[in-house]
């Protein structure tokens, strides 16, 4: 048994060679140039996967950087965050980190923001389904018991604060998108909801106050501390307004009872 | 320690294990024809899909399949639970594939004679065996884990290859035909790889169809390949050709009625030309049966 695992470390350590790495394990049969050439192809093909994998999850950025410049990046990732699940749709969960740290890439400085965007919108996409609301349960409560309700976010909600300006970086960049393709980028910080109502992910800039109920209500939160949270930014947010509105959303999708964990 | 061969040939013939679809033909589901299964009803005898792409917690792809599931049989192909690993299988992984079946209630389950992960790393390929004692010994107790772990039969299919290992000291299919005898599996033929590895490696495919006792023979594939500087690559990114449509007319002659499902992987077709290779396939399969 050493042996086949030696021999699977010595063909995976040979295919993890990027540029330059022209060899090919002295593990087969036959001419060597042959085998060389013969070995290579399962190198193109690791690349290939990678770079496929990584696009599919990122989008945007591949847009934003031109293919050429990505591929190159998917292969020095590769190289440092190497695949560790047979799923592909795991593979790329640390580039926005790798974007942050890759010289070439800060020269973008919102790239490694996008990145991180991008990776919550391809992760909702897999998300857990929830079905739909129904309000009529809250009707029969008083007024009190329905403050001390916990709020439940959809699994597919996720909450992003980012310096820059990433719902309209990310909007502009999606396919079929027409009109202005301006970006402002001297907006103050905004923070970002990615939610999927049905199958489709979305993804919208929310104000202070929606954004700090939604931040209360994510870290289980009751609906009046979620609501206390929301005032602080802004006096008069309209409770009834937006839960309604996120409720018709899927973005919140239950409301557990009083004292029940949140 | 798992017991080998818990799920014996002689328990069932693979009609008995594809339920129905024993001499149809199929293809495999691909993103790009969702919608025509959605909004219409393709007539084909099945589906395949890769279980990979299905292994999220929900959303839209298995929504797809839960709708296709519906109307048709549907199987599952894994490509990267990595049977031949030598540090064993990931048991993420198999739990995944575990919740899959569960929800999907497949026809068919399989997976490749290969390897694709060692260590902390995943290669995400349909990496080539050393045909050795020690790796089929290994595969063995790698397969019937699998089949404890699901309850039931799986297929073990034949991948294409560019290399081969100096130490081999068997054949592919010897490999494939004993690890079906002992661990109970069933073979997926996929009749271009034999080709392209026939091609590749300088052996005579028919040969090989002659080692393979019919029984064992649970499911067969097709797909095109392309032609390489001094090899062919199985890309999965053009009709079937000529040779391959020849080896498996006398495949269906040798091996009886076995579900055939057509691939197309890359630079993948409309939904009707992707039909009428496995309409194909069905003539095929009738004129070798007449």
């Amino acid at each position: 048994m050493r042996d086949l695992i030696e021999m699977q470390r010595r063909f995976g350590a040979a295919l993890a060679v990027a540029e330059g790495g022209r060899s090919a394990p002295d593990l087969f049969r036959g001419d060597a140039d042959a085998v060389r050439r013969r070995f290579a192809i399962y190198r193109g093909n690791a690349r290939a996967t990678a770079a496929k994998a990584l696009l599919a999850a990122y989008p945007v950025i591949g847009r934003l950087v031109g293919e050429e410049f990505f591929s190159g990046l998917a292969r020095e990732y590769e190289t440092r965050f190497p695949s560790a699940s047979g799923d592909l749709n795991e593979f790329g969960g640390s580039f926005a980190a790798f974007l942050a740290d890759f010289a070439p890439a800060r020269e973008i400085p919102y790239l490694a923001d996008v990145a991180r965007l991008e990776w919550q919108v391809h992760s909702a996409h897999y998300a857990a389904d929830a079905p739909m609301f129904d309000p009529a349960a809250l009707i029969a409560l008083s007024a009190e018991e329905q403050l001390a309700l916990r709020p439940r976010l959809h699994p597919a909600c996720r909450l992003i604060r980012s310096d820059y300006p990433l719902e309209r970086i990310w909007a502009v960049n999606q396919p079929g998108f027409e009109g202005d393709l301006a970006v402002d980028f001297s907006r103050p910080p905004a923070n970002v909801l990615v939610y999927r109502p049905r199958f489709r992910v979305e993804v919208r800039e929310l104000d202070a106050s929606a954004a700090a109920f939604l931040a209360a209500t994510h870290a289980g939160g009751t609906l009046e501390q979620a609501l206390a949270a929301a005032q602080s930014r802004d006096i008069s947010f309209d409770l009834a307004g937006s839960l309604l509105e996120w409720v018709g959303s899927a973005i919140i999708v239950d409301f557990s009872p009083a004292g029940g964990t949140p | 320690m798992v017991r080998a061969g818990a799920f014996s040939p002689m328990s069932g013939s693979p009609a008995h294990d594809s339920n129905g679809i024993a001499s149809a033909t199929g293809v495999g589901l691909r993103a790009c024809h969702y919608r025509d299964f959605l909004d219409g009803h393709p007539r084909t005898g099945w589906l395949e899909v890769h279980s990979e792409n299905y292994f999220g917690d929900g959303g839209y792809d298995l929504h797809v399949l839960d709708c296709v599931r519906e109307r048709y049989s549907v199987s599952l192909h894994g490509v990267a639970l990595s049977l031949g690993s030598a540090d064993g299988i990931r048991a993420a992984h198999l739990a995944k594939l575990k919740r899959l079946a569960s929800r999907i209630e497949p026809v068919l389950v399989s997976e490749h004679l290969c390897w694709g992960a060692i260590g902390p790393r995943h290669f995400n390929d349909l990496l080539p065996m050393p045909f050795t004692r020690v790796a089929l010994n290994a595969m063995v107790s790698h397969v019937a884990e699998v089949q404890e772990a699901l309850g039931r039969r799986i297929l073990v299919e034949n991948v294409s290859s560019y290399v081969q290992f100096r130490n081999a000291d068997m054949t592919e299919f010897g490999f494939l035909v004993e690890l079906a005898y002992r661990s109970g599996c069933g073979i997926l033929l996929d009749v271009n790889n034999l080709y392209v590895n026939s091609v590749n490696h300088g052996f005579d495919a028919d040969e090989v169809l002659v080692e393979v006792p019919a029984a064992l023979v649970g499911e067969i594939h097709l797909a095109g390949h392309s032609k390489g500087d001094d090899v062919l690559i199985d890309d999965h990114g053009s009709a079937v050709p000529p040779a391959v449509w020849k080896l498996y007319e006398r495949a269906c002659q040798r091996f009886g009625p076995v579900p055939t499902l057509v691939e197309w992987d890359t630079d993948i077709p409309s939904i009707e030309v992707l039909l009428g290779e496995a309409d194909k396939a069905a003539q095929v399969m009738a004129v070798a049966h007449a």
